[in-house]
């Protein structure tokens, strides 16, 4: 079976001012039809890079698209046109984004923008839209919707704004929802809601999910399947529970520690120490070898590739060799 | 919106216009002399008969509060006075000559902010394009050229190397008693060169500041979401980008009027156009002060009027702000 | 991404300065502005002749006659000459009304955003009144009721711009005085004063230098603008007054209004060029867009 959206050895570079940088490389990820990918790492490991590039909105300049390929249903992304893109963009792929304070127009009602977004695609009236508008917004849980649709963004609350941008995401039933960090910005308690919702979105629209997140504890609730991202690359791909309950990569093991667990009366927050590298710093052996304790020499010279270790795919020197 | 915020603008505008008429009472009395003879006039001729008839209406041999009393209410009833060399009242006088202004001043408004719009717009698109640099460029020099030297330089060219648009006046004498739409169509003529001239260095100004505003807008999240439906570059553009960035745009514009109405009394009188600045040129070369206060009177009031409007409409175009007072 | 080369042990002032060094426009302002005061004020050492006097026939083309490279006037005075006299009254006048535009300016706004409260509201309303008064017929009604000298249009000038510059003053004292060594100077008893002036003005100085500059611009322009009007000082020549002058004749001879009117322009060109650079080395993160 080919997956829905297949992303095969995609390489991103930008144009900064310390030369060209490699933002992603050698990334390969695939999602299947309404299942849900967790992408996972810290900020800047390219997570919302990818969404970018899966979506075509990777700024050209400064950004380039050097190598590999990204294909949705078939269809070859990297090449295609941007009239193309833009029929797909929010009809088949849609998208979420982590501030939802900001990532509404603030002199629109919320209503008018779902409107747009479902005119974009649907030969529909302008009142129908609407309508539809005011549909989605009940169906995403927001009471008295009709009022609601005629509300600026600045009159609703954080949860609020997520549950409209997600109304918007679905409102032409695409087949891809990429939700990048779309609870990081909220309260604790609006965040499970969000996580509930989308669980629902998902069962009834049947959408693939690949939520961006750097939260363990999200991961557990939504994802099928799990990639964890490190300076631009896939450094472990495999089903939930693998990643979770016995991860390979040293990152991925330092990642689960610091999720603290309940219960066990630890009290000191766990974190893996040092930083990730600036990308235009990166050298040629394995970029995490620097907060790695299973580092050795072949570590700093040579690249790890995403290899196959039974049930989980990862890229480390130390996994291949076996030592622990 | 609110009823309130109505009111309570309507009523600070018209403080500042209380404002204004103290201050006119004062720049009067400041000026050295017998009051009496400054608003007499420099005409050399005010007989001790037309001084002690202006003594009487202006209450001048009263104490200076009941004096200001009396110039108050008579402002109050439109009563600005009278202009002893053009032998008129001076709201007369005005308000034969303010439609004039106005229409120079709104069309030169109208036109620097579209065409600096659009031309900020484009050099947004490439923040490091030609367009940029062109605007960047544009802008400096728009900022340095006195205004009517461009104007006296158009006149220059448009006089004799391409005689397409008039450039005195604001009517052609033969068409006087023409229809209507004769009428506008020769004023709308004659007003080509002295709209552009005013509008020249605004437009730069405004240029620069919708490209920067653009810049920063084109950056924001929803923009992004906009892009994520699938909007068009021309609908994120000019609907989502330029409704935005169009509040730092209207802030300046409000802000601009007074410099505006600045300008149009140099180009009015480059251009020979009938309105308040000619008005203001033929009275302070004659010193006729009732009539040169009469026109600062009335400018302030545009202003004023145009700060309202700018202030409203920028309501109507922020949501967030509306429903505060 | 952090910045791969470290200036951070440089004072601000001297960055700026290395900022600005390397700014071609800038340094190019600062090129026509030196040679335009440098002719203005030495100009008449190497070149006989006074503004004043008939020296030649009307309209005289440029280039015609050697003795007057760029021709006549309208009453066969000579061009050059008016133009090496005319520009000092108006870079005097340009200087000294920035200086008091920025000496009230900075003054009101200073107090207000320095004090809060009712003074910050007082000054306010002052200023905004002073913005509804359309500046250049504001000035024209002061020149004319004081009568017209190099002082009272200076003063006329500064009493027209100052809101502006008291606006962003006080922008710039709200957000300074909010700052950690503001709080420890009033901790070790500094009195206001010596916090106002002494404290946040030296800190708030970049954004106002800038305006400083701009202002220059802006009031000559005014000059220009009053001179051409026939309000400034009859008995000085200024560039303003050859344009105005001569404004009858235009459609005879060009060159009388077509050169004072450069002489202007590259004047307060150079003087944006060079706020223009000064903005860039203060606000170096700016540049990057």
């Amino acid at each position: 079976m080919t997956a829905l959206l297949d992303i095969k050895d995609l390489r991103v570079t930008f144009n900064t001012r310390y030369g060209e940088v490699t933002a992603l490389d050698s990334v390969a990820l695939h999602v299947n039809a309404g299942e849900t990918l967790g992408i996972v790492g810290e900020s800047g490991c390219g997570k919302s890079i990818t969404a970018l590039a899966a979506m075509g909105l990777i700024p050209m300049p400064p950004g380039r698209i050097a190598g590999g390929s990204i294909q949705l249903e078939g269809e070859e992304l990297t090449t295609a046109s941007e009239a193309r893109l833009r029929k797909l963009r929010g009809r088949e792929i849609a998208m979420i984004f982590q501030e939802p304070m900001t990532s509404l127009n603030p002199v629109f009602t919320v209503g008018q923008q779902i409107a747009e977004a479902i005119r974009l695609h649907q030969n529909v009236s302008a009142t129908q839209a609407f309508r539809d508008a005011v549909a989605l917004l009940d169906r995403v849980g927001i009471p008295s919707a009709a009022e609601r649709a005629r509300d600026y963004p600045h009159q609703l609350s954080g949860g609020m704004r997520q549950r409209v941008m997600i109304a918007m995401a679905v409102s032409c039933r695409p087949k891809v929802l990429i939700a990048d960090e779309p609870t990081t910005a909220l309260d604790v308690t609006v965040q499970a809601q969000i996580f509930d919702l989308l669980n629902e979105i998902q069962r009834d629209f049947g959408v693939a999910i690949i939520l961006i997140t750097h939260d363990m504890g999200a991961v557990s609730e939504m994802a099928d399947r799990v990639a964890v991202m490190y300076a631009g690359r896939v450094v472990e791909q495999s089903t939930a529970d693998n990643v979770l309950d016995m991860p390979q990569h040293p990152y991925a093991r330092g990642l689960i520690d610091c999720i603290p667990a309940l219960g066990k009366g630890e009290t000191e927050l766990k974190e893996i120490p040092g930083v990730v590298p600036p990308l235009h710093l990166l050298g040629a052996g394995c970029a995490f070898a620097d907060r790695c304790t299973l580092k050795n020499a072949r570590c700093e010279t040579e690249k790890p590739l995403l290899l196959n270790h039974g049930h989980h795919l990862a890229a480390c020197h130390a996994v291949e060799e076996g030592r622990r | 919106m609110g009823m309130s915020f109505l009111l309570r603008r309507l009523s600070y505008g018209l403080l500042l216009m209380l404002g204004v008429v103290v201050l006119n009472f004062f720049l009067i009395r400041l000026a050295p002399g017998d009051p009496a003879v400054v608003i007499a006039g420099d005409m050399g001729g005010a007989t001790e008969e037309i001084l002690e008839s202006i003594r009487e209406e202006y209450g001048l041999n009263k104490p200076v509060l009941t004096q200001l009393w009396i110039y108050i209410s008579g402002v109050a009833q439109g009563d600005l006075g009278d202009s002893f060399f053009f032998n008129q009242p001076v709201a007369k006088l005005i308000g034969e000559r303010i439609s004039p202004t106005i229409l120079l001043v709104i069309t030169a408004q109208l036109l620097s902010i579209m065409l600096g719009v659009v031309l900020g717009v484009l050099a947004a698109r490439k923040p490091n394009g030609v367009m940029s640099a062109f605007v960047s460029v544009f802008s400096t020099i728009g900022y340095a050229v006195p205004v009517f030297w461009t104007g006296i330089m158009l006149i220059i060219l448009f006089a004799s190397t391409f005689p397409v648009f008039p450039v005195e006046g604001m009517q052609s004498i033969k068409l006087r008693n023409a229809g209507f739409f004769t009428q506008a169509l020769d004023i709308a003529h004659h007003l080509v060169l002295p709209a552009f001239t005013l509008a020249i260095i605004y437009l730069a100004q405004y240029a620069r500041l919708s490209r920067a505003s653009m810049l920063e807008v084109l950056s924001s999240d929803y923009i992004r979401t906009a892009r994520a439906k699938g909007a068009s570059e021309g609908t994120v553009l000019f609907k989502h980008a330029l409704r935005n960035a169009a509040l730092p745009i209207l802030t300046v514009a409000g802000l601009q009027f007074g410099n505006l109405i600045s300008g149009a009394l140099l180009v009015e009188t480059v251009f020979n156009w009938p309105g308040m600045g000619r008005l203001a040129f033929d009275s302070i070369l004659r010193r006729d002060y009732p009539t040169i206060m009469g026109v600062l009177f009335f400018a302030s009031m545009m202003v004023v009027v145009a700060n309202l409007i700018t202030d409203i409409s920028y309501r109507w175009a922020d949501p967030r702000l509306r429903g505060r007072t | 991404m952090s910045n791969m080369t470290d200036h951070s042990a440089e004072s601000p002032a001297l960055e700026a300065w290395r900022m600005f060094r390397r700014n071609i426009p800038a340094l190019f302002g600062v090129a026509i502005l030196a040679l335009i005061i440098v002719l203005t004020l030495y100009g008449q050492l190497f070149y006989d002749g006074d503004a004043f006097d008939v020296v030649w026939a009307p309209h005289e083309g440029p280039g015609v006659t050697p003795e007057f490279p760029l021709g006549t006037d309208y009453l066969g005075r000579d061009i050059v000459a008016g133009l090496l006299t005319g520009g000092g009254p108006t870079l005097a006048v340009g200087g000294a009304a920035a200086l008091i535009t920025m000496i009230i300016g900075i003054s009101m706004g200073a107090l207000a955003g320095y004090y809060g409260g009712w003074v910050d509201n007082l000054l306010m309303r002052v200023t905004e009144f002073f913005q509804v008064l359309p500046a250049l017929l504001f000035a024209m009604v002061l020149v004319t009721l004081f009568s017209p000298s190099l002082w009272t249009i200076a003063i006329a000038i500064g009493v027209v711009s100052w809101p502006q510059t008291a606006r962003l003053t006080r922008a710039e004292f709200l957000k300074i005085k909010e700052l950690e060594y503001v709080t420890a100077a009033r901790a070790i008893g500094a009195r206001n004063s010596r916090i106002i002036w002494k404290v946040i003005l030296p800190n708030a100085m970049p954004p106002l230098i800038v305006s400083a500059t701009l202002t220059i611009g802006v009031a000559i322009l005014f000059e220009a603008g009053l001179s051409f009007l026939g309000l400034g000082d009859p008995n000085v020549m200024s560039w303003g007054l050859m344009i105005g002058a001569n404004r009858e004749y235009i459609l005879d001879a060009w060159w009388p209004v077509t050169f004072p009117g450069l002489a202007i322009f590259f004047t307060v060109f150079a003087v944006s060029l060079i706020g223009d650079g000064l903005n860039d080395a203060f606000n170096p993160k700016l540049r990057e867009r």
